[in-house]
C-alpha cells in the first residue's frame, strides 16, 4: 500500500464541508488529550461544552451575544480578504466604533431611541470605517503592508480607549469606577427574545456582502483584484479605490461590533475596564473567516459555532475546574488544524492498495 | 539620564533578538508574522521553567527551544504543506495566545529570584550579545557561501534549486534559527528585562520587531539602528518624565507613540521616491510558497 498525492483543481462544496468537519474533529481529539492530561474525563468535557453553549437558556444567549460580535468581525475580515487584503485591525476598528457611539450617546442622552440608536450606529460605522480606510488608503496608495498598519492601529486604538475611560478621561465614570460612564437607558439596544436587535444587522450585512461580492460589478472587481492583481491592473481597475472600499466597509462593520458589544449585550452597557478581553475576541474572526472559506453567508454559522465553543469552553473550565484560558487554547489548536487542512483542500490523498 | 539610556538599550536588545531572527527568515523567503506569538510562548515557558527549577540557564534553553519548535511548525505548515505564509503565521500567533494564557495563568506574579547577571556600566550584557548576533548574521548572510545560498533561495528558489541548492532544507534551517532567536528574545524578556509575569507581556513588541525588518530593508546593520531608534521610542513612551522639556500629555498618548512612529516610518519606506533612492532589497520570493513542478 502506498500513498499518492494529487493536486485538486476544484474543491466541491461537499468536500470542503467534509474537510472542515474533519479538521474540527481533530482539534477536538487534541483537546481531549489536554483535558485527559489535566486528569479529567474528556467525554464529560465535550458534553459540558455543547450542553452549556447550545442546550441551556443562559448559555445559548451568551453564544448569541458573542456570536453576533464574531459575525461582525468575521465579515470585517472576509471582505478585504476577498480583495487580497489582510484586515487584522478588527479590534481597533471595534474600539473606535465603541468610542464614537458612546460619545454620541453621552452627548445626547435624552434623544428618543428611534433617533439616538441610528445616530450611534452611524457614528460607530463611521469611526470604524475611518480607521479601516486609513489602512486601505495606505495599502492602495503606497502599498504599505496592511498587516503591520492595522496591528499598529489596534494598539493605538487600545491606548486611546484607555485615555477616554480612565480616571480624568472624557468618558470616565463620574462615580469613579475604572469602567467608562454607563450608556444612557434610551441608547441601549432593544432586545428581541433577550437577543439584541444587532443580530439582524449582522445577518443582514452577511447577506448584503454576499450579493455585493457575487452579483455586482464592484464585487466582481474585488474578487478579480484578490485572485489576480495583475489582470485587475491590466483591466484598468483602480487598486486604490478597491482597497479603500473594502477596508472602509470592513472597518465600518467592525465598528458596528463596538456598538453591539458595549451598548447591545445585556449586562455590559459600558466600556468595561477589561475591554481588551472583549476586543481581542475580534481576532477570532480570522478563524471564522478561514472556516467559512471567505464566504459571507457561511460566516454566520461559523461565527455562531466558534462563539459556542468559547462559551462552552468557559463553562468547561468552571465546571470541571480546568485552567483558565482553555477555551482560547482550544481555538488556537483549531486554528492550526484548519490551517493544516488547507493542504488537503488543495491536494487529494489517494491510498493505492497493491494490485489495485 | 544615563538610566534612561540604559533602559532604552534594554528594549533595543529585546527588539533586536526578535527582529534579527525574522530578518534571517525573510532573507530565505519565509515571512513569519507569528513572531509575536513565538515570543509570547517562549516568555511564558522560560518564566515557568526558571520559576520551577530555579535555573536561569534552563529557562533560557527552554525559551529558545520553544521558539525553534514554533519556527519549525511554521516551516512545516508553510514549506511542506505550502499553506499561505501569512495564514500560517497568524495561526501560530493565535495558537500561542491561547497556549500562553492557559499554561501561564497559574504562575502570574514575580519570578522572585532577582534579575540575571551583572551589568557593564549599567548596560545589560545581553545588549552586547545582541550586537554580536547581528554581526554573525550579517557575516553569514553576506560573507559566506551559505549566506549566498540563503539569499538566492529568498530571491528565486527555482533558480537556486536548479543550481543544486536544497531549497526546502535551507528554508527550514532559517525558520528554525529565526524562531530560536525569537525565543531568545522571549526568554530575555521573561528572565532579565522584566521578571514579573503578567497577561500579554510582549505588549505588541513582536509586531514592532516584524515591522523593523521591513524598515531595515533587510539589512542587518540598519536593523540595529532601527532597534536603537524603536527601543528609545518605546522607553520614551513608558517614562516620558525622565526627559526634560517634553510636553505633559496624558501618559496614554505617549504609549501610542511607538505604534504611530512605526506607521509613519512604514509609509516613508514604502514611498516610490524612497525606494528608488535607496534600492529596495526585499527578497523577491518573500511570502511565496515554493512549489516544485
Amino acid at each position: 500500500m502506498r500513498i499518492k498525492l494529487e493536486r485538486r483543481i476544484t474543491l466541491t462544496r461537499l468536500d470542503w464541508f467534509r474537510l472542515t468537519v474533519l479538521s474540527i474533529i481533530i482539534a477536538f481529539i487534541i483537546l481531549s488529550i489536554i483535558i485527559a492530561q489535566a486528569g479529567k474525563n474528556p467525554l464529560a468535557g465535550f458534553k459540558e461544552i455543547f450542553s452549556y453553549a447550545f442546550g441551556t437558556r443562559y448559555g445559548l444567549l451568551l453564544t448569541f451575544y458573542r456570536g453576533i460580535l464574531l459575525i461582525f468581525t468575521t465579515l470585517a475580515f472576509i471582505l478585504p480578504r476577498r480583495a487580497g487584503i489582510w484586515n487584522i485591525g478588527a479590534p481597533g476598528q471595534l474600539y473606535f466604533g465603541a468610542l464614537a457611539m458612546l460619545g454620541v450617546a453621552l452627548a445626547f442622552p435624552n434623544l428618543p431611541s428611534i433617533v439616538l440608536i441610528p445616530l450611534m450606529l452611524i457614528a460607530a460605522a463611521l469611526a470604524g470605517g475611518i480607521l479601516g480606510g486609513i489602512a486601505g488608503f495606505l495599502k492602495g496608495w503606497w502599498d504599505v503592508n496592511e498587516i503591520v498598519v492595522t496591528l499598529m492601529l489596534n494598539n493605538i486604538a487600545y491606548w486611546l480607549v484607555m485615555y477616554f475611560i480612565m480616571e480624568g478621561g472624557p468618558f470616565a465614570d463620574p462615580f469613579g469606577t475604572p469602567d467608562s460612564a454607563t450608556v444612557p437607558a434610551l441608547a441601549k439596544a432593544p432586545l428581541i427574545f433577550n437577543v439584541p436587535f444587532t443580530i439582524f444587522l449582522a445577518i443582514g450585512l452577511g447577506i448584503f456582502l454576499y450579493f455585493l461580492l457575487t452579483k455586482t460589478k464592484i464585487g466582481y472587481k474585488i474578487r478579480t483584484l484578490g485572485q489576480n492583481p495583475a489582470s485587475a491592473r491590466y483591466a484598468g481597475m483602480s487598486a486604490l479605490k478597491l482597497s479603500l472600499v473594502v477596508m472602509i466597509i470592513g472597518g465600518a462593520i467592525a465598528g458596528l461590533a463596538g456598538y453591539h458589544e458595549f451598548a447591545g449585550v445585556p449586562g455590559v452597557y459600558k466600556i468595561t475596564r477589561k475591554f481588551a478581553e472583549r476586543g481581542d475576541l475580534a481576532y477570532y474572526g480570522i478563524i471564522c473567516g478561514l472556516i467559512a472559506a471567505q464566504s459571507p453567508l457561511a460566516a454566520i454559522p461559523a461565527a455562531l459555532f466558534i462563539s459556542g465553543m468559547t462559551v462552552g469552553g468557559t463553562a468547561l473550565q468552571r465546571r470541571l475546574g480546568l485552567g483558565y484560558g482553555l477555551d482560547l487554547l482550544f481555538l488556537g489548536v483549531l486554528m492550526l488544524t484548519i490551517i493544516a487542512f488547507e493542504f488537503f483542500k488543495r491536494h487529494k490523498v489517494l491510498w493505492i492498495i497493491k494490485g489495485d | 539620564m544615563w538610566y534612561f539610556v540604559v533602559s532604552c538599550l534594554d528594549v533595543t536588545t529585546l527588539l533586536l533578538f526578535a527582529s534579527i531572527g525574522e530578518l534571517l527568515n525573510q532573507r530565505s523567503g519565509v515571512l513569519n508574522v507569528g513572531i509575536e506569538g513565538l515570543m509570547l510562548a517562549s516568555v511564558s515557558l522560560s518564566f515557568i521553567t526558571t520559576k520551577l527549577t530555579g535555573s536561569f540557564l534552563l529557562g533560557f534553553m527552554v525559551g529558545m527551544a520553544t521558539g525553534s519548535v514554533l519556527g519549525f511548525l511554521h516551516g512545516f505548515l508553510s514549506i511542506t504543506l505550502k499553506v499561505d505564509q501569512v495564514v500560517s503565521g497568524l495561526g501560530i500567533w493565535i495558537f500561542a495566545l491561547g497556549f500562553t494564557t492557559y499554561i501561564a495563568a497559574p504562575y502570574a506574579g514575580p519570578l522572585g529570584m532577582g534579575t540575571l547577571g551583572g551589568r557593564i556600566f549599567g548596560i545589560s550584557p545581553f545588549f552586547f550579545i545582541g550586537i554580536a548576533v547581528v554581526f554573525v548574521v550579517w557575516a553569514i548572510l553576506f560573507k559566506t557561501n551559505l549566506g549566498l545560498k540563503i539569499r538566492s533561495v529568498g530571491e528565486d528558489p527555482l533558480v537556486a534549486e536548479v543550481s543544486g541548492i536544497k531549497v526546502e532544507r535551507l528554508r527550514y534551517l532559517c525558520v528554525i534559527i529565526g524562531g530560536l532567536l525569537g525565543g531568545l528574545s522571549g526568554a530575555y524578556l521573561a528572565l532579565s528585562y522584566s521578571t514579573i509575569w503578567a497577561f500579554n507581556p510582549t505588549m505588541g513588541r513582536g509586531w514592532i520587531a516584524l515591522a523593523l525588518v521591513f524598515l531595515s530593508m533587510w539589512k542587518p546593520w540598519i536593523l540595529l539602528g532601527g532597534s536603537l531608534l524603536f527601543g528609545t521610542v518605546w522607553q520614551l513612551a513608558l517614562s516620558p518624565e525622565l526627559i526634560p522639556l517634553l510636553p505633559t500629555l496624558p501618559l496614554y498618548f505617549y504609549r501610542m507613540l511607538p505604534f504611530a512612529v512605526t506607521i509613519v516610518v512604514m509609509i516613508l519606506i514604502s514611498m516610490e521616491r524612497f525606494r528608488r533612492k535607496w534600492g529596495l532589497a526585499k527578497p523577491a520570493a518573500l511570502g511565496l510558497p515554493y512549489i516544485k513542478e
